[in-house]
């Protein structure tokens, strides 16, 4: 595990609690990868088994796969470790932040722009789905203002992302979009965007790799939360990084229509809604370019899925406050992308290896033979490939 | 300013309990919070050696200023997941048990194994 890098903005805490933070992490990673990983082997072995010689058939659906393995102590013990580690991430970082203030919100306030800048909007509506629940038991979840000029909530998300990420996605947290960056250059080496969006970007750790990728074009990105903004704009300062962060909703974006290249989301749609989706699809079609691309990093598709790999993945939708995120991965993309007025011969989906994570082969490989073929359901952060889709205009 | 910013859940809604007794979710996430614990006590004293090797002394300050460069993270790292695979070895082991194997079969084959070598 790669140690964090320490921009003037983030909060780690004191020797205890950073060793507290990176057990956390190891217990994270154990938890999910050798505890969540017997969750097959038990249903394999004990649950489909029982479930067979109750009812004489094997179940049917996720639903009843979901319903045998929380009657199981396996399935309970494993659950239960899960959400209480996930409180734990949040409990290891919460004390330091808190003793960094106020001190922190006034260096944020006091930022020089030198690259970048953040417009907010004080008038902008949270929507719903934002206050309806503390996704991923985050505490006060994104927006939460605790103050006047408040930064918060972007402090806690740097650095709880990263122990509860164990560092998978390295020092910058952003192997993802780090990855995607790299993927549109190598496939598309002719396509050269002059201006760049990136929707929900929270503390644009998922920005900064399109910056360093096309350091030609102008970057913005847009967040309905202004706790993560301020701190997002600091960390980008800090970082010498030019990028302009706005407070705008995806699904009405105050751009022109056609006044961006290429538009960029790192795993958003599922912690928004049914009714925001096509909404903010719309948007990117409104407001791309002709011949300007989108491209979405989200979860795979239930739909590629076998029954208990849902029930696997449909998990987080349950426990982890993300309420979404089962109705999300039961949608066709290509249906929604078409469906907002994008051609259906200018969709395109792909499954791409992890940049730190895979061989430069098997990268080069997703480049010159696209597919999204992934065998290993995973839930975020456990997968080295990342499934994008998008369209061109 | 003076304000006090305390980290609140604003909503979190209740907190999901797995087994029929709910004390049994408490109880595991007790341990789970020991086993952080411990887990830092250990860092602890791991620093205060390290401390001590290099300089055969070492004041509190000295403790808390200390930060693990890389080496020394893969160090504790590697040390973290022993520890953790000892502390919930019986969930693990459940895992593993659970194909059936015939402990005669087992037996007469590395029998006849080593009848042959």
């Amino acid at each position: 595990m790669p140690l964090q890098h320490e921009h003037d903005f983030l909060v780690t805490g004191s020797h205890d609690e950073m060793n507290r933070q990176h057990y956390v992490s190891r217990l994270r990673m154990h938890i999910l990868n050798q505890i969540g990983g017997g969750v097959r082997d038990v249903y394999e072995n004990r649950v489909k088994p029982a479930f067979e010689k109750d009812k004489g058939r094997i179940p049917k659906n996720e639903t009843e796969i979901h319903k045998a393995m929380m009657a199981d102590h396996y399935g309970r013990t494993w659950s239960t470790m899960m959400v209480n580690c996930q409180d734990m991430v949040w409990d290891s970082v919460r004390p330091a932040i808190e003793r960094a203030q106020p001190d922190l919100n006034d260096r944020v306030r006091g930022v020089n722009a030198r690259y970048g800048s953040v417009t907010l909007n004080p008038d902008i509506a949270m929507p719903r789905y934002l206050e309806a629940a503390d996704i991923h038991r985050m505490p006060g979840n994104y927006h939460t203002e605790r103050a006047v000029d408040d930064a918060t909530q972007g402090a806690l998300y740097d650095r709880g992302r990263f122990v509860y990420n164990g560092g998978a996605a390295g020092p910058f947290a952003d192997g993802i979009p780090r990855t995607m960056a790299a993927y549109i250059k190598a496939r598309w080496p002719e396509f050269k965007p002059k201006r760049i969006l990136e929707l929900g970007c929270t503390i644009g750790t998922s920005t900064v790799p399109f910056v360093d990728a096309f350091p030609d074009a102008e970057v913005h990105a847009i967040d309905v939360s202004a706790p993560s903004l301020r701190y997002g704009h600091a960390r980008a300062e800090a970082l010498a990084k030019p990028i302009h962060f706005h407070q705008m909703n995806a699904e009405d974006l105050d751009f022109e229509d056609g006044s961006f290249d290429l538009i960029y989301s790192c795993i958003i749609f599922h912690e928004t809604s049914r009714k925001a989706y096509p909404k903010i699809l719309e948007e990117c079609q409104r407001v791309l370019t002709s011949g300007g691309m989108m491209a979405h990093t989200e979860l795979t598709p239930v739909a590629n899925m076998s029954d208990f790999d849902a029930f696997y993945i449909d998990w987080d939708a349950y426990y982890n406050n993300e309420p979404f995120y089962k109705t999300y991965t039961s949608l066709d993309p290509q249906e929604w992308v078409t469906g907002a007025g994008f051609e259906q011969d200018k969709f395109f989906q792909v499954s791409i290896p992890d940049l730190d994570r895979s061989s430069s082969d098997a990268f080069a490989d997703s480049v010159s033979n696209p597919t999204v073929a992934d065998s290993k359901a995973a839930r975020v952060g456990e997968s080295a490939r990342w499934y994008t889709y998008g369209a061109w205009k | 300013m003076s304000d006090e910013i305390k980290i609140t859940p604003v909503n979190r809604g209740k907190r999901p309990a797995f087994f029929d007794d709910p004390a049994i979710d408490q109880l595991m996430a007790i341990v789970m919070a020991m086993s952080a614990e411990m887990s830092v006590l250990y860092d602890r004293v791991d620093t205060i050696e390290r401390l001590l090797d290099k300089k055969g002394t070492l004041s509190r300050d000295d403790i808390e200023a200390f930060r693990p460069d890389q080496g020394v993270e893969d160090e504790r790292n590697g040390r973290r997941n022993d520890y953790i695979s000892r502390l919930f070895r019986i969930i693990r082991e459940e895992r593993e048990t659970l194909v059936a194997h015939d402990k005669m079969d087992e037996y007469n084959a590395l029998m006849d194994e080593l009848a042959k070598s």
